[in-house]
């Protein structure tokens, strides 16, 4: 069997970084990272970027060898992707934030409303029911994260930490500080308001959780494989129908239940730029399906039916 | 940004400071770059920049940009006491939309905003002219 040699050049200066001679034909690239790491150990494989041309695409880990339009001495680019940090732990930080920094408010806990009301509870019942569905709404997508997904990636760069919590603890704190205000003032349509809103949310939120579940059973375990997602037996995922990413088509929903529940201004925005940012990904998903399936149903919009 | 901000959100909302000096000093600042820049890139476009004007842009901006942030800091800095007076574009709780929002202590953000702001456009101005006009330097002595 012929051994290949693969050099490992900076794709920013193509200074020879590594050279690893006796390589096996159907090695993959994840294990030319692994070896890589050996001579470099602070570029670890996650953060590696290894590409045929300095300004070409990444290649996949699962690339094969001898399967890359090279000579048996392969030139391979490396760019640092800078530190890296894995999806799982930037879910649990950004979503266990919300949870309890939306419960310091509801609990009323000193220095936020002033020495008055500390520990005090709100007399109104959808404050109480407010609570109920934003906690349930954060430990949903915990424990999803921890059992439900599937990433195709491991990690993401270390400064989308910074970002993404900033993001949702702030709006957490924003609309928990007006809800579990001593001043809130409820619904104006009161008590049908909120029955309606409620049922939208619940809706919505196991609307969101079929599609979790059903994207999972679409990736075997430890796979990257992607499949067109179909409907199932659940009545839920039959929004596949209509959307390609059904998932954020029911999220956006739970906000506007939430936001219809509360009837609070900034509800309604962190829907919205909600609503916005996951079109943007809708619209990126929808055309990646295009792109890699021939046959992919034609009647779906990538986040609202027919619309969007 | 901060120019239909400082013209709309504050002079021209909060009557009371028009005639404080300050905002003499920011229009003065800011027609005189205004002037510059406009005829930087006039003359850009038309291929014929003659020196004086590219030096003119990059160089005094080393007076006139502090004189300008100056300017604008104390008319924001005048126009609070009205702002709280009036409440002007602020909303109190409670209210049937479970919002507030209170425009002075956005004014007061906005000026500590500046902190961070200033320096960073200023040194980079800084850094333009050192790369721009020894470029020209180089250039000339070539000739």
């Amino acid at each position: 069997m012929k051994h290949y040699e693969v050099e490992i050049l900076d794709a920013k200066t193509r200074d020879k970084l590594c050279f690893l001679d006796k390589v096996e034909p159907n090695a993959t690239i994840a294990e030319i990272k692994n070896l890589f790491t050996k001579s470099h150990p602070q570029w670890y494989p996650a953060r590696q970027s290894l590409r045929l041309d300095p300004k070409g695409k990444s290649l996949k880990d699962e690339d094969v060898l001898q399967n890359l339009p090279v000579g048996t001495t392969a030139t391979l680019y490396f760019r640092d992707l800078g530190a890296q940090i894995s999806w799982v732990t930037v879910f649990l930080t950004e979503y266990a934030g919300p949870l309890l920094i939306y419960l310091l408010f509801y609990f009323r806990v000193p220095f936020i409303y002033g020495p008055k009301y500390d520990f005090i509870s709100s007399k109104h019942s959808v404050v109480h029911l407010a609570c109920i569905c934003h906690s349930f709404h954060y430990i949903k997508r915990l424990l999803e994260t921890i059992f439900v997904h599937r990433f195709s990636h491991g990690t993401m760069p270390l400064r989308n930490i910074f970002k993404n919590c900033t993001y949702y603890w702030g709006f957490a704190a924003w609309m928990a500080y007006y809800i579990n205000h001593p001043l809130y003032t409820p619904p104006t349509y009161g008590d049908e308001q909120v029955k309606l809103a409620l049922i939208i949310f619940l809706f919505c939120q196991l609307g969101n959780f079929s599609i979790h579940i059903a994207l999972r059973n679409l990736r075997p375990a430890g796979s990257k494989t992607r499949k067109i997602p179909y409907p199932t037996k659940n009545p839920f995922t039959w929004l596949f129908l209509l959307v390609s990413c059904p998932n954020y088509t029911y999220e956006v929903g739970s906000w506007i239940g939430f936001a219809i529940m509360t009837q609070c201004l900034p509800v309604a925005l962190f829907s919205l730029v909600g609503f916005i940012q996951m079109t943007i990904w809708a619209k990126g998903k929808h055309r990646s399906y295009l792109k890699e399936f021939r046959d992919y149903p034609p009647l779906r919009s990538p986040i609202v039916p027919f619309l969007l | 940004m901060s120019r239909v901000f400082l013209t709309w959100a504050v002079t021209h909302s909060v009557k009371e400071v028009q005639n404080e000096d300050s905002v003499l000093l920011f229009v003065v600042a800011w027609t005189i770059t205004e002037i510059i820049r406009y005829s930087f890139y006039t003359f850009s476009l038309l291929n014929h920049l003659p020196y004086l004007i590219k030096w003119a842009r990059y160089t005094l901006f080393i007076v006139l940009y502090p004189m300008g942030v100056s300017g604008e800091l104390l008319t924001i800095y005048a126009a609070l006491p009205f702002v709280r007076q009036a409440g002007l574009y602020s909303i109190s709780l409670p209210n049937k939309y479970n919002f507030s929002f209170d425009y002075y202590t956005f004014l007061i953000l906005v000026m500590i905003s500046y902190i961070p702001i200033f320096p960073q456009l200023y040194f980079h101005m800084l850094h333009q002219r050192r790369k721009v006009l020894s470029h020209t330097e180089e250039h000339k002595k070539s000739e």
